[in-house]
């Protein structure tokens, strides 16, 4: 592949043989239950925190989404330290603020294959929840006053003014955090290198897309040094994030253009 | 009451987001024993021995990553988003043939991650003989499709009258570009601000493409946290709050124009 001279054609051999790969469809179950799990926690959070800053007068307002922001300006590689320092094992923090004080077994979020995942997403949801409220936040500034004395009016009770003026005109800032997400959800790498150390975790279950892109391609992993199976396996990345994206355009013509 | 209410939710969440940041920045103080208990706040005696260890360079170079990570993001920012306001401002107010074929193109390179084309563009870049250096990682973060979305949206939203003033004054469309550059500079300066971040988090391109020697801070920050315990833990948390300071002061220098431009761009 990098020298020039020995380029041999397989037509689709590669791609077949990626889509013959059982790890690979492991890798994208993945990538899809992280890019999903983190899109539907932190839009309605995001939604909420949003009209909850609304509430509150220019400084304070702007110091708190600062405030909430700053997870999203850090290092993943960070976030993933703390989070396996701060959060792992039976005594982490975690454990010993929330889960114990709840009355359930304190988890082992590393080493439990079930809670690799849940760990991850968490992660995703720290990290991004500030910017998705920012986004809303300033949706909601760009609200024209007529609409709410409209609704004052009216006497539009709780339900209709979410219903009626939020979501509409929200909408499109939703979508493009989605979007954004999506597409940061499949590339995203960092955290679970960190966290996992370039491998997939136990049982693989926290393998995302592009961890197993890495260790097909680089030493480390399997060390297969497969450069065409890696290049095969980015590019069947497209049709999947292009058919996310799809849905969730469709999901906007159906419930908000009515 | 509803703002007492509000109040209380967005405390709490702040302490949750916040609270592992002053535990990582306590920690930097603490002994190996300390950090591994986490509910621990404070350090029995604030040692400075990390950031002292860290900044003499004992583990690494520390401030030649730090320098290398600015100045590859900063000129990422910089560039992308001159070059997507110019591509950007083109898609929004001027028609020709073949705009919508490359516009698609613009969709699919944000469809692609970056990431994932990371094993094609390794092999470029050997071809390109940069394979190594800072500029192997300046170029291909240049092009952004986001960018040119984003900032495509920020053009339509400039009257054409202004357009037709400069065609009749006879300027030619690089000049009218940098007349109407300052009418968005908040939109500029959020980009900017963004695009800055996103390289500065990036962790898999660095690790790919530039040397051991010359490789930007998330790299050297894992790095200081495997080789076996053999580096204080504490070291880690003080690289780990130094690399927060760029950002955050960045931010927080830009935070009200970016405000300026999502509010503006969301008026429809």
């Amino acid at each position: 592949m990098v020298q020039g001279d020995n380029i041999k054609y397989i037509g689709l051999q590669n791609f077949s043989n990626v889509l013959e790969d059982a790890k690979f469809y492991k890798a994208l179950r993945n990538t899809l239950i992280y890019v999903l799990g983190s899109i539907l926690l932190l839009i309605p959070l995001s939604f909420i925190l949003s009209v909850c800053l609304f509430q509150l007068s220019g400084f304070l307002r702007g110091l708190l989404v600062f405030c909430l922001m700053i997870p999203g300006l850090a290092l993943p590689g960070v976030l993933s330290t703390l989070f396996y320092l701060f959060f792992h094992g039976r005594t982490g923090a975690l454990n010993q603020y929330l889960v114990v004080p709840l009355g359930f077994e304190p988890v082992n979020w590393m080493m439990d294959p079930s809670f690799i995942m849940p760990s991850l997403i968490i992660q995703a949801v720290w990290r991004w929840t500030g910017m998705v409220t920012l986004f809303f936040l300033c949706g909601l500034q760009a609200i024209p006053n007529w609409q709410w004395e409209v609704a004052k009016i009216e006497g539009a009770g709780k339900w209709l003014l979410v219903r009626k003026i939020l979501i509409p005109n929200l909408w499109h800032l939703a979508l493009f955090a989605m979007v954004f997400l999506v597409v940061d959800g499949f590339a995203s790498f960092s955290g679970a290198y960190n966290l996992l150390g370039g491998s997939g975790g136990i049982l693989d279950s926290g393998l995302l897309l592009v961890t197993y892109v890495y260790q097909v391609a680089f030493p480390g992993g399997s060390g297969r040094f497969d450069f065409p199976g890696a290049a095969a396996m980015s590019l069947l990345v497209v049709p999947v994030t292009a058919l996310l994206l799809f849905i969730i355009l469709q999901g906007r013509r159906r419930w908000v253009l009515r | 009451m509803r703002k007492l209410i509000s109040f209380c939710i967005l405390t709490g969440s702040v302490i949750i987001c916040l609270y592992p940041f002053l535990w990582m920045f306590l920690s930097s103080f603490k002994t190996n024993r300390e950090i591994y208990q986490p509910t621990l706040l404070f350090p029995e005696n604030f040692e400075i021995d990390s950031y002292q260890s860290l900044l003499s360079e004992q583990y690494l170079p520390f401030y030649s990553f730090f320098s290398n990570s600015l100045f590859i993001s900063g000129l990422q920012a910089l560039f992308a988003t001159l070059i997507t306001a110019a591509a950007a401002f083109v898609f929004a107010k001027y028609s020709f043939r073949g705009k919508s074929f490359l516009f698609g193109v613009a969709i699919l390179v944000i469809l692609i991650p970056k990431q994932a084309m990371a094993v094609p563009l390794f092999d470029w870049m050997l071809w390109l003989g940069l394979q190594g250096t800072s500029w192997s990682l300046i170029f291909p973060g240049i092009a952004s499709g986001l960018g040119i979305v984003f900032f495509t949206q920020v053009f339509r939203k400039i009257p054409n009258e202004l357009l037709e003033l400069a065609k009749v004054e006879g300027f030619s469309i690089p000049r009218t570009f940098f007349l109407i550059l300052p009418l968005v500079a908040p939109s500029l300066i959020t980009y900017g601000l963004l695009h800055f971040i996103l390289s500065w988090q990036e962790h898999l391109l660095p690790l790919l493409l530039l040397d051991d020697e010359n490789t930007t801070l998330p790299i050297a920050l894992s790095k200081l946290r495997d080789s076996s315990h053999r580096i204080p833990e504490s070291v880690g948390m003080a690289a780990a709050t130094i690399s927060l300071f760029p950002v955050v002061i960045l931010f927080a220098v830009c935070f009200r124009k970016m405000k300026t431009a999502l509010v503006h761009l969301s008026l429809s």
